[in-house]
């Protein structure tokens, strides 16, 4: 016998570490995107169904900066990760900041109204036919044992766990780290001790969107890029940032992860339909039954 | 108008037996307990801090006790919850100001009509005439108590647009809306300058002339020795003394208690 | 500001009326007149919606699956059940009111934002599941081939617009009529108090947990019939009626024309179907367009377009 000719349980095995670790890269994207959002929420204290978009676009602006402008796929994800940044903070600054005293139902529906021009502009301006993100790791592949794996999805783990930990060390140890906790702990309080709490929610803003973009320019080579893909960042977001308690990035994370490997797993041994049901039916119950979050103490009754 | 009281039933309308509200390690109020009888005015009042809002959110079921019971009319209401009790003739006013903003003075007391009324969609989607002669009878008493508080030239105004003092006798003319046996006042002097107060005084014996047993929770001692009939003290979450205002503005352990606070005036 | 008296009275109603019943006369051609048929479905859908988030002011996104829900009941139940057709909306109501019942008691112990994503995880799961189990639903391909109603004695065939569309103003009015008689009474009073002030509604013997359960479940119920008028009608449906864009219509709809009126639903789904159609060259840009007037009705204008038309009317009036 060769070592080509493996035993059946072995063979199990493989399968299941290879659900894992596409789980794991899921997963890791998941993570980027729901981090912003679960920040957004905790300092801004605002619901962002647009969130999503910005996902979107940092991935079609990497594909038009390959394409079109002709950088080369790591400084297309930097111009992508940069712009979309900035066009968050106008999206802050004329969305959310003139309703902030409203209802928070006006600013719900407004951040809709924003997902919604975002996703239609890009599909008359980009097109409804589904892009290709060609980047020098989306078909290379590393192979361990039987388990093959995308350089592009390793590229995701790798550089996706990095910036989450810079971003939890960012809010823990610089100093607008900490006035973003402080706003997102006491919003009048923060304001009385001299924080310019809107220029906090801007900074907070623009780096949830970066963080959104960068998923995006990371995970669109993975798949095909359309123009409503941010509908789907954008419920993925929120799956994960209900399981992590919003505000929570720690829960972020750990939310994600569980979520990435539930869906391969699910996906792999039970049904394609259990995959794309299993994040919604999470949703409900998580909400229902721990509305902060599994990681957090539940919610104290009257 | 003057409404006599049930003399005949010596049974207090609400009693707070043993009431206790623990937080964790904390004791917000301690073993309180009293009485108010039908046809009184007893003001609830203490320093900062001694519990006397717990109380008073106990009394109202808008907290549960840890221990004790709240017994309205008779009956046993500690676990009931605060629209039960708003079902079962008692009112409340909040701390602060607590209205319907984006609805006119006289639609805000319409609304808080509302326990009185039978009919509801189904009896206006039949055309009822019974419908159409309780939504009469609920407009003509919005009118009357908007008239009995003072704001009846303002009954189109928005409630957010009305200024403070009349935003207060807003909110009693919500809870009057729903034909209370008991009114509870959270600091209904606050904000109030002693012109104010003396018609608030005023507006609190005509409630009691309607037939409403009056509860309130204040700090302005001039409307507390002006109006009530009787005055609990609370310090610390419990209950310091009893009785008549003038008896209890000289009790040592409420002079004890408010020391280098104003003079307690009878 | 007062509602203009003009909407209060019973006249302007019987007006509207009037003017919808011989409207289809006016229309010069058949594409007209099914514009007008899609126009009276989302107007009752609109209505449904109006009362979670006009009323009770709940932003829901899981609403457009009850749609879903009521049209595939009437249609499976007919046409795999030989339910008789005329009982499909009265079927696809008392399901869909189901649905609602359910989902409304354990999601409106949730208030806030977490009640705008709870709904929505609802309403995904419900569509997810209605393509997945291919074997009752037909699955992505949806259900083509639905009986529409008829009356062959009378020769009545409403698949075809001109006729349909008297079937479909005869349930907006009915839509209207409860509508009106939901703002009229205590009931309606009672939701708008828990809009606006959910304690003290409490602390005026408002049971807001039960008022927001049935109100919701009525909504649901509503949505449930319009979808099997929207199934009988066009004869497809697909999983897609319980998607995300049939939601923001219905959203946008209901925020544009006006929530929390009766008119202004109505409105907004005219509105919707005139520019939908008139702006078809246009294409993916209506879509921006819709969210841009969304946009500015949510920044600066909450009353919607009838506010735009009470304001005008209360100017006229004290002149």
């Amino acid at each position: 016998m060769g070592p080509g000719f493996l035993a059946p349980s072995a063979c199990l095995t493989m399968v299941f570490l290879q659900q894992l670790l596409n789980g794991l890269a899921n997963g890791m994207g998941y993570v980027l995107i729901a981090v912003g959002l679960t920040l957004v929420f905790g300092v801004l204290r605002v619901v962002n169904f647009a969130h999503g978009e910005f996902f979107m676009l940092g991935a079609y602006v990497t594909y038009y900066g390959m394409t079109l402008a002709g950088l080369d796929y790591i400084s297309a994800l930097l111009v992508a990760t940069l712009l979309v940044a900035g066009l968050g903070i106008l999206a802050n600054r004329f969305f959310f900041q003139p309703l902030k005293k409203e209802h928070e139902f006006t600013i719900l529906l407004s951040s809709l109204g924003l997902a919604l021009l975002l996703s239609h502009l890009a599909e008359t301006i980009f097109g409804a036919d589904p892009k290709y993100v060609d980047t020098p790791y989306s078909d290379a592949t590393f192979s361990l044992g039987e388990i093959t794996v995308t350089q592009q999805r390793i590229g995701v783990i790798l550089v996706a766990s990095a910036m989450i930990a810079a971003t939890y060390w960012f809010i823990k140890h610089t100093r607008m780290g900490k006035m973003m906790q402080a706003t997102a702990q006491n919003p009048e309080g923060a304001a009385l001790t001299g924080i310019n709490t809107r220029f906090v929610h801007a900074y907070t803003f623009a780096l949830a969107c970066a963080l959104a973009a960068l998923s995006g320019a990371l995970v669109g080579p993975t798949a095909m890029l359309y123009p409503t893909v941010g509908d789907w960042a954008v419920l993925k977001g929120f799956i994960v940032v209900v399981m992590g308690g919003l505000g929570s990035v720690t829960g972020a994370l750990m939310g994600g992860l569980i979520l990435g490997i539930a869906e391969s797993l699910g996906g792999g041994y039970i049904s394609l339909g259990f995959k794309e049901a299993i994040g919604y039916a999470i949703i409900i119950v998580v909400l229902l039954l721990r509305p902060n979050g599994l990681f957090n103490p539940p919610a104290s009754t009257k | 108008m003057c409404v006599k009281f049930d003399m005949s039933h010596p049974a207090p309308l609400l009693q707070a037996q043993q009431l206790s509200r623990h937080f964790g390690g904390l004791v917000a109020v301690n073993a309180v307990d009293f009485e108010i009888q039908s046809g009184e005015i007893v003001g609830l009042i203490g320093p900062n801090g001694a519990g006397k809002t717990t109380l008073f959110n106990m009394l109202c079921a808008s907290m549960a006790p840890t221990h004790g019971k709240v017994i309205f009319n008779g009956e046993d209401c500690t676990t009931l919850s605060a629209h039960d009790m708003a079902q079962r003739g008692m009112a409340r006013t909040f701390q602060i100001t607590s209205l319907f903003p984006h609805l006119s003075v006289f639609d805000n007391v319409l609304t808080g009509t509302y326990r009185q009324q039978q009919t509801g969609w189904w009896a206006c989607i039949r055309h009822q005439a019974r419908y159409k002669q309780e939504e009469a009878e609920m407009a003509a008493q919005a009118c009357g108590i908007l008239e009995f508080v003072g704001l009846a030239g303002r009954r189109d105004d928005l409630a957010m647009t009305l200024p403070y003092g009349d935003q207060r006798k807003l909110e009693i003319a919500i809870a009057l809306a729903t034909h209370p046996k008991l009114l509870l006042l959270d600091e209904p002097a606050a904000g109030m300058n002693p012109d104010e107060g003396a018609k608030l005084v005023g507006m609190i014996k005509d409630i009691r002339q309607r037939g409403v047993t009056v509860v309130l929770v204040e700090h302005h001692m001039k409307v507390v020795m002006g109006v009530c009939d009787r005055v609990i003290v609370i310090a610390s979450g419990e209950k310091i003394a009893e009785g008549v205002p003038q008896h209890v503005a000289n009790h040592p352990e409420v002079i004890r208690v408010y020391l280098g606070r104003e003079k307690v005036h009878a | 500001m007062r509602a203009a008296p003009f909407f209060e009275s019973a006249k302007a109603w019987w007006l509207g009326l009037g003017v919808t019943l011989v409207a289809p006369f006016a229309a010069f051609n058949d594409y007209l007149l099914h514009m007008m048929v899609l126009w009276g479905i989302y107007s009752i859908l609109a209505l449904s919606l109006n009362i979670i988030v006009g009323f009770l002011g709940e932003l829901t996104f899981g609403h457009a699956a009850f749609f879903g829900i009521g049209a595939y009941a009437s249609a499976l139940l007919v046409m795999g059940l030989g339910l008789p057709i005329w009982l499909g909306p009265l079927a696809a109501g008392l399901i869909a009111g189901a649905f609602g019942l359910v989902i409304g008691y354990v999601a409106l112990r949730i208030v806030g934002p977490q009640f705008a994503i709870l709904t929505l995880g609802f309403g995904a799961i419900i569509q997810t599941i209605t393509n997945y189990w291919v074997d009752v639903t037909r699955g992505p391909m949806g259900i083509s081939q639905i009986p529409p109603f008829s009356i062959d004695a009378l020769g009545l065939d409403f698949s075809q617009a001109s006729h349909m569309y008297f079937l479909v103003l005869a349930c907006l009015t009915l839509a209207v009529y409860l509508s009106r008689t939901l703002q009229n009474s205590r009931t309606g009073r009672a939701y708008v108090a828990i809009r606006e002030n959910p304690e003290l509604a409490q602390s005026i013997g408002i049971n807001t947990f039960k008022n927001k359960w049935l109100a919701f479940t009525v909504a649901t119920a509503m949505a449930g019939v319009g979808g099997s008028l929207y199934g009988h009608y066009l004869r497809v449906i697909t999983p897609d009626l319980m998607s995300l864009s049939y939601m923001s219509a219905l959203i946008i709809m209901v925020i544009v024309g006006g929530k929390g009126t009766t008119l202004g639903p109505v409105i907004g789904a005219m509105v919707y179907i005139a520019l939908l159609e008139s702006l078809r060259a246009f294409g993916n840009l209506r879509l921006v367009i819709f969210a841009a007037m969304l946009i500015v009705c949510v920044i600066f204008l909450p009353g919607g377009l009838i506010s735009v038309w009470l304001r005008w009317h209360n100017r006229v009036r004290e002149v």
